[in-house]
């Protein structure tokens, strides 16, 4: 029996202005899912993810969120979007808040708990990604591992039923990699919801559920890893996945 | 002789008989203008953060270009006409109001004009990824302004600000064209009664005692955040 779907995008269209960069998209993520999405640069990986969470509008399609098209115009996307985190390329912390009030912000404006309750689930958090011994910290203190940990603990604390992650890594520097992906593996293994936008073609084998590869604003492969890595795909993808294997 | 110049010079300039004489009078003045001069940096503060907060939220164009405008017209002119044309003016249009709310309202005006462009520009300095971070997590786009974006952006502006505080203060000066009681007006009155100096030297000094704390505490305030 499959687990219920809990993302769902639907022949979804993105323009911008005359570039369409999404052209007909449908993906799936059931409950406890990972699922990576890997490809070329500028093939619609980030804006397929800001789709999903409606930080971009979709032209057209429809995203359904936990059994509720969340496109329609009545939706406070608000709600949905407690529900559903993102951990950025770049971070994004708040610079001017430290690590404790940047992940006990939104459980405090948003999840309506006072300063006390707050504090605790964000200490919770915190434990998670091995980052409570900086509460104190402020995000320019921090390493890029650091600041991507509280990033995924920001995230986490609202307990989301899913969790976007956009190239995670992309923007740290190699020896720091590592760290931020052992958190994201002992989410996993808390049965946390993902779908990751990656290129660490390692962890997208290794971890995810299924591997969606995306070219020129469509899905152009969506299978285990066993199957997209055993390089019977498409003569693109192959040669996409063959630069990576190659560095190996 | 050089002795001479010097008790000269003393009784001219910083002659105390006088400032005993005088000194009631310009205190009064001061209470006046630290009065309106606080209410014009709330105001004015207040004031231009929303205009600039309404500038980023509008999607209509037009009501963009009239902000600008109000902006742009108001830092333009100097202070003094809007000063005057305000007080001789309204009149006209059957509305008359005294030379200290004259003075409030045209301060807070043109202080609002200068904050909003600061915090405009902190604003735009601002990575986008601030607002879709605060977004992402289900905060409001008011609450995303409140708590993640203007704190930084009036930080990032402080130094502008606390400039245009202090010109804003300096500026109460201007009130006694239209006869508004503050420190400099009430000063040169003194000075020309007693065909003496002083009280002008005695208003410098009080200026320097009005300014200083508002430099202290935007030094505290930069360096409070710098340390982060
Ligand atoms: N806000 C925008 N306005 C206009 N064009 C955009 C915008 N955002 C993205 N694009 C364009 O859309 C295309 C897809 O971009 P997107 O960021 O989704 O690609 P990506 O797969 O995430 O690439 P990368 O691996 O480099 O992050 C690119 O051609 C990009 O230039
Ligand atoms: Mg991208």
């Amino acid at each position: 029996m499959q687990k219920k779907i809990i993302l769902e995008a639907v022949d979804i269209r993105k323009d911008y202005g005359d570039l369409r960069v999404l052209n007909g998209v449908d993906i799936r993520v059931r409950e406890g899912e990972l699922v990576s999405i890997i490809g070329p640069s500028g093939s619609g990986k980030s804006s397929l993810l800001r789709c999903c969470n409606l930080l971009e509008r979709p032209t057209a399609g429809q995203i359904i969120f936990d059994g509720e098209d969340i496109t329609r115009d009545t939706v406070n996307i608000n709600r949905v979007r407690q529900n559903m985190g993102m951990v950025f390329q770049q971070f994004n912390l708040y610079p001017h808040l430290n690590v404790l009030a940047n992940v006990s912000l939104a459980l405090r404006c948003v999840g309506k708990l006072g300063k006390a309750e707050a504090n605790a689930v964000a200490m919770e958090a915190l434990t998670q990604v091995d980052m409570a011994h900086k509460r104190d910290a402020f995000p320019g203190q921090l390493s890029g591992g650091q600041q991507q940990r509280v990033g995924i603990a920001r995230a986490v604390a609202l307990n989301p039923k899913i969790i976007l992650f956009d190239e995670p890594t992309s923007a740290l520097d190699p020896e720091l990699v590592s760290s931020v992906l052992a958190v994201m593996k002992s989410l996993r293994e808390r049965g946390m919801t993902m779908l990751v936008v990656t290129h660490e073609m390692g962890f997208a084998r290794d971890l995810s559920d299924r591997v969606i590869f995306m070219d020129g604003g469509v899905v152009a492969a969506n299978d285990t890893p066993d199957v997209i890595f055993s390089s019977q795909g498409n003569e693109r993808m192959r040669s996409f996945l063959s630069r990576f294997l190659n560095e190996r | 002789m050089s002795q001479a110049a010097d008790s000269g010079l003393i009784h001219t300039f910083f002659n105390a008989d006088i400032v005993r004489q005088t000194s009631p009078m310009v205190m009064e003045a001061v209470g006046q203008t630290i009065a309106i001069g606080v209410l014009v940096i709330v105001a004015g503060i207040l004031l231009g953060t929303a205009l600039a907060t309404w500038r980023f939220h509008t999607q209509s164009r037009v009501l963009r270009a009239l902000i600008v405008g109000y902006v742009d017209v108001l830092r333009a002119m100097p202070p003094l006409v809007i000063l005057i044309l305000v007080y001789f003016a309204l009149p006209y249009v059957n509305i008359s109001i005294g030379s200290v709310l004259a003075t409030f309202l045209c301060l807070s005006v043109i202080l609002s004009a200068f904050i909003e462009e600061c915090v405009w520009s902190g604003i735009m300095t601002l990575p986008k990824g601030q607002m879709e971070a605060a977004r992402s997590t289900g905060m409001s786009w008011w609450q995303s302004m409140r708590h993640v974006i203007l704190p930084q952006a009036l930080r990032l502006s402080l130094p502008q600000i606390t400039n245009r505080c202090i010109a804003a203060i300096k500026n109460t000066a201007l009130g006694s064209v239209i006869g508004f009681a503050e420190i400099l007006g009430s000063a040169q009155a003194a000075s020309s009664d007693y065909a003496n100096p002083t009280p002008l030297t005695l208003c410098a000094i009080l200026y320097i005692g009005l300014i200083y704390p508002l430099v202290l505490a935007s030094r505290y305030l930069e360096h409070r955040a710098g340390i982060r």
